[in-house]
């Protein structure tokens, strides 16, 4: 409780929750709240490129369809291609972050030099990259995505891992002989549960931008999806008379990543004693 | 001490932004154009429209198509004479043709020439390696080149633009390792044309420039102020093209711009859009040779559920012609009696019944490939798409690139059920449409990719290719042409306005539909 | 201290070469086909086919490694498939322009964050604090693609003040060298006017790149600051009064900056990566732009090359943030 309340001191983080539950929000319920929600895909050639009015709060597309229900719609795109990139990010990079900090021998080794290797990847030249290889999609892009992100949770949990390997409790359960699975998915991960969900709340956000930025480059979503970096890009042949096409998308984009970054920032100071001492 | 700091930085953002104040005050003399530069600049290892956009200025052929509708007019040939069976052709120079660096323009430059582009068979030798061996181009003397065909070829003359004469003695002089020169002329230039490359300006894909040359065969008397000095900056989006053409810092864009951009680029009063038909055919291409789509009346169905009117009209504002056939309207082989395929659902319903009784799964989601860098063929999907959905079938957009597109319609499996593209001129011929897309010696082609194969058809293409008369070919072409609108191979939208946005300091601009306007000399240029 | 650097650059070697594998392989197996494009508009299947073989792509993909491999020792990328020309000339050609809107775009970041992060520091908790964190979050959390469009219609459109796109205005000629950095070389050739003009095209890209790298700094300084205030030194001082403008903007500054100078060297890789859209929107001509081409061509051997020249730049920023903390405590030459 007293962790909650703290919490609710640092009004920035508490925004940033706000906002998260937002996005969430509209990514569930979304198709009930958009005033379009057939605009997902119908097209209207009767009333294209509108500027905002009562009717179209955010003006209408190329093909006539309301920005401002596109803009809601294209939350639970964002959201899938985020949770689906960070959690299996997390599935490849979490277990050999685990078995790379406890053990000592050459796998922790050369666990940790395939992970520098991934490290130096230009993650979006290669996440481009790899989109093309598998024709652009939003699968191919959440592969992509993930396949680049791993490293980051091998990291932490690694040094982690490695912090937590000469503590006494472990030692004690080593000398009640438990098993070396027991003790890093039941004892030592809990442990290190903290940097992890950190690292994801603003992993979130980071996916967000770096799909949108695929979206953009013609290499993720595909028409007609609502995403959010494809309206932008679509929207670069209407310029500048057009300018709410551009706007509105690109908004949606810094709100929700500005959301999930400003969570983590806030769950960090949490979490991080060493931040703690520094208030 | 702090202060004289500041002020300083004050005083640099001040000159920072202080430039003049509307953007650009345009150069005399210069015009900045934002389409883009090809690939490489040796106009025998490329052909494509970046590439003409570049040869028709900085070199010279034999022929050359101007004006629209296109006609073939004798360049650095005189004329040319023809045999009875289209086997030997003879073509007689000009005289006194100069190359930029002063050497004389002769026959052997020619020989050269058309020698090097069938060694390097690239992209312009497809029209001439079935029919021509390279010692069967001759120089009898200064001023005459023979040509010695294999086989009779229709479209023989109509490709001789095809081939930039370079010049000679300058390519022969930076051959490396055997390469023709390949390496050293894709950065450098070796022409004769109206415009020379200015050596040191070219940043490949971003920036070259070109310079007036006075010493032009066809001299300049009939251009009192012509374009002095040509800046080809690349624009990566026609969008920036098209802003940079509002703000005065671009006078030209490429000639794909979309529809939209039109009126914005009207009301602004530094610019305008020069529209000319073309011929340049947007098609909507179907995989004959896989289920569905080689059901005839499953492909007769997709042809009836394309609003053709409502794509033309409300999507391209009006510019575009309807063009019911796989060639464009205007040009001769096309049959004017063909009626093509409406846009009417109810008969598209009645096609489907029809592919259903013969068996056709109608119910099997089908995919279209767009190019998502071309907004027009991903409006073209979604509109298909909706109305598709109305009687029943299922159409995925896929979002492509040209390259990953044509890789996969080198084999049927692989190929795209559906996909979108544009057939522009390379020659001015029929071959140039149904000969390289519906004759199945050309499968494994992007051309040919709808795989269709009619050994009737085959054999009518073929005889039109081996015919050099015109009003023999003709007749051919119609009859395959009709062969194939019946068979429905594709579907066939339209045959290209081109637009192309222009600076209002440029006046005097000529269309051709084989170049798409690119040639520069006609420009008059005020300011 | 050279025996250091020494360990530091062969420690690299294995990941340098797990580099050059894992990009060969995924990039090689891309499956649209260079000699299709190369063979142009009308080509039929045996040109096709013969244009493949002279290109060595009928090989199996150990041969074309090891062939790479062979020619990267020779810093020999091969020849752009797309145009021709060796990818090794083109880099060359290109890369002073990405690295000078790359380093723009950190003497913004550093230059502002700093100042930044420290009055932050100092209003810690309240409302400065506040909207300068928001506000260096929101510039992490921007799409750089839309803030680029934003900023090119509010300048270069709407008022005019700064050019759309590219280097250098199109009438202008810039100077042919020596270094092939254009700002340097408008100086040392004393053209300012071409010098203004190439700033003024710097402008709006180095800003929409700094930004990411801005928040970053701005952060970490606030985080070194806040650390540091704690220290017993500064509590004396404070004691003492000493004035509290001095103590922050000199001692606790220098005592904080550590921290920030690691996340320097980090942000570079940052921004090359970031360089690959800003560049592609301005039309500037670098290693940013040429990628994205490369990636819609398929071009596959300037997709390694360029691949490869990032996680370089990344080893050597690396190597060299470790030189320069083992400069700073040399505890750590120790300890490796």
């Amino acid at each position: 409780m007293l962790v909650f309340r703290k919490f609710l001191r640092d009004i920035p983080a508490v925004i940033g929750a706000a906002i998260v539950l937002l996005v969430v929000f509209l990514a569930i319920f979304g198709p009930w709240i958009a005033p379009y929600p057939q605009d997902a895909s119908a097209s209207h050639l009767l009333r294209r490129l509108r500027p905002p009015s009562l009717d179209f709060p955010f003006g209408t597309d190329n093909l006539g369809r309301d920005i401002f229900s596109r803009v809601i719609l294209g939350a639970r795109g964002a959201l899938k291609v985020s949770l689906v990139v960070v959690g299996l990010a997390m599935a490849i990079g979490v277990p050999l972050g685990l078995i790379a900090g406890y053990n000592r021998g050459w796998l922790s080794e050369a666990i940790m030099r395939v992970t520098d290797v991934f490290l130096a990847l230009p993650q979006l030249i290669l996440a481009l990259a790899l989109a093309q290889l598998m024709g652009p999609s939003v699968e191919s892009a959440m592969l992509a995505l993930s396949l680049t992100y791993w490293p980051f949770f091998t990291r932490i949990v690694h040094a982690e891992t490695a912090r937590l390997r000469n503590a006494l409790f472990v030692d004690a359960l080593q000398g009640i002989g438990a098993g070396t699975p027991r003790i890093l998915f039941l004892h030592i991960l809990p442990n290190a549960l903290s940097p992890i969900i950190v690292r994801a709340t603003i992993g979130l956000g980071f996916t967000i931008l770096v799909a949108a930025v695929l979206g953009f480059l013609g290499m993720g979503a595909t028409p007609p999806d609502p995403d959010w970096g494809l309206a932008v890009a679509q929207s670069r042949t209407y310029l500048p008379n057009a300018w709410w096409f551009a706007t509105f998308p690109g908004l949606a984009i810094l709100l929700a990543v500005l959301g999930f970054n400003l969570l983590g920032d806030g769950l960090r100071d949490l979490v991080d004693p060493r931040l703690r001492r520094s208030r | 001490m702090r202060i004289t700091r500041r002020d300083t930085a004050a005083l640099a953002f001040a000159a920072l932004m202080a430039g003049p104040m509307r953007g650009h005050a345009a150069t005399p003399g210069l015009m900045v154009r934002s389409d883009g530069q090809p690939q490489s600049l040796d106009p025998h290892q490329v052909f494509d429209v970046p590439m003409m956009g570049y040869s028709l200025n900085a070199y010279d052929g034999l022929y050359r198509y101007q004006d629209n509708p296109a006609v073939l007019r004798p360049w650095l040939a005189e004329s040319h004479t023809a045999s009875a069976d289209g086997l030997d052709w003879e073509f007689k120079l000009r005289a006194g043709v100069k190359f930029h660096d002063g050497t004389a323009l002769t026959a052997d430059d020619v020989v050269y020439s058309f020698r090097r582009v069938l060694a390097l068979g690239k992209a312009p030798a497809s029209a001439f390696l079935p029919i021509l061996k390279p010692d069967s181009i001759t120089a009898p003397d200064a001023q005459t080149v023979r040509f010695k065909l294999e086989r009779a070829y229709g479209p023989f003359l109509a490709a001789i633009p095809i081939v930039a004469i370079v010049n000679a003695k300058l390519v022969q002089a930076n051959v490396k390792d055997g390469d023709h020169g390949a390496a050293w002329l894709s950065s450098n230039e070796a022409g004769s044309g109206a415009y020379a490359f200015v050596a040191g300006s070219l940043t490949p894909a971003e920036r070259l420039d070109l310079q007036r040359f006075a010493g032009h065969f066809m001299g300049w008397a009939d251009n009192p102020s012509p374009v002095e000095r040509v800046a080809m900056r690349t624009a990566r989006e026609t969008s920036t093209g098209v802003l940079g053409l509002m703000n005065g810092s671009i006078d030209w864009t490429d000639s794909y711009l979309p529809t939209d951009q039109v009126e914005q680029i009207q009301s602004s009063r530094a610019a305008r859009v020069e529209k000319h038909s073309s011929l340049r055919t947007f098609i909507i291409r179907m995989n004959n040779a896989r289920a569905p789509f080689n059901n005839a009346n499953y492909r007769r169905a997709m042809a009836h559920a394309f609003n053709y009117d409502g794509f033309i009209t409300e999507i391209l504002k009006g510019y575009a012609d309807r063009n019911t056939g796989p060639m464009p309207n205007p040009l001769w082989g096309a049959p004017k009696d063909a009626a093509g395929y409406s846009y009417d659902l109810d008969k598209a319903r009645a096609f489907v019944k029809a592919a259903q009784a013969e068996g056709v799964n109608t119910r099997q989601p089908i995919r279209i490939h767009i190019q998502s860098q071309l907004e027009q063929t991903n409006q073209a999907a979604q509109l298909f798409q909706s109305d598709l959905q109305s009687i029943g079938i299922n159409l995925r957009i896929v979002a492509d690139t040209w390259a990953n597109i044509v890789t996969a319609t080198a084999k049927p499996e692989t190929s795209p059920d559906m996909w979108i593209h544009w057939v522009s001129t390379y020659f001015v011929d029929p071959e140039n449409w149904v000969g390289q897309m519906y004759d199945s010696r050309f499968h494994g082609t992007w051309k040919a990719s709808s795989f269709y194969k009619n050994p009737e058809v085959d054999a009518l293409l073929g005889r039109a290719r081996d015919l050099v008369r015109q009003e023999e070919r003709a007749p051919l072409y119609e009859q395959a042409t009709r062969k194939i609108m019946e068979d429905c191979a594709d579907i066939w939208v339209y045959n290209t306005v081109e637009l192309r946005g222009v600076s209002n300091r440029l006046s005097n601009y000529r269309f051709c539909p084989a170049g798409g306007g690119a040639e520069l000399r006609w420009l008059q240029l005020k300011g | 201290m050279a025996g250091f650097v020494l360990r530091r650059m062969l420690l690299v070697l294995p990941s340098l070469f797990g580099l050059l594998v894992v990009t060969f392989l995924l990039i090689r197996t891309i499956p649209a086909d260079p000699a299709v494009a190369l063979a142009g508009d009308n080509a039929t299947p045996a040109q096709i086919a013969a244009i493949r073989e002279s290109y060595g792509l009928d090989q199996p993909l150990p041969v074309q490694f090891l062939r790479y491999l062979r020619g990267v020792a020779r810093l020999d990328f091969g020849e752009s498939q797309y145009s021709g020309r060796p990818v090794a000339l083109d880099i060359a050609q290109r890369l002073p322009a990405t690295l000078e809107l790359t380093f723009a775009a950190l003497v913004i970041a550093i230059g502002l964050g700093i100042p930044l992060g420290v009055v932050a520091a100092m209003h810690h908790n309240r409302w400065p604090d506040f909207l300068l964190r928001i506000g260096s979050v929101a510039g992490i959390a921007v799409a750089a693609f839309w803030l680029a469009i934003m900023l090119q219609m509010l300048f270069a459109m709407k008022l005019g003040w700064l050019p759309l796109r590219g280097q250098l205005s199109a009438g202008l000629t810039p100077p042919a060298g020596p270094t092939g950095f254009l700002l340097t070389d408008c100086l040392l050739a004393g053209r300012f006017d071409l010098f203004l003009d190439a700033a003024r095209h710097l402008v709006l890209p180095a800003v929409t790149l700094s930004l990411g790298g801005l928040a970053t700094i701005t952060r970490f300084t606030r985080a070194g600051v806040l650390d540091t205030l704690q220290k017993d030194f500064v509590t004396y001082e404070r004691a003492v009064g000493f004035p509290r403008g001095r103590l922050i903007w000199v001692y606790v500054l220098r005592n904080s900056v550590v921290a920030t100078v690691t996340q320097i060297g980090l942000l570079f890789g940052g921004l090359m990566a970031g360089a690959v859209v800003v560049e592609s929107i301005y039309d500037w001509p670098g290693i940013g732009s040429y990628t994205v081409q490369a990636i819609l061509t398929a071009d596959s051997k300037v997709m390694l090359a360029v691949t490869l020249l990032i996680g370089l730049i990344y080893a050597a920023v690396n190597i060299l943030t470790d030189v320069v903390h083992a400069l700073i405590d040399p505890r750590l030459r120790e300890s490796r």
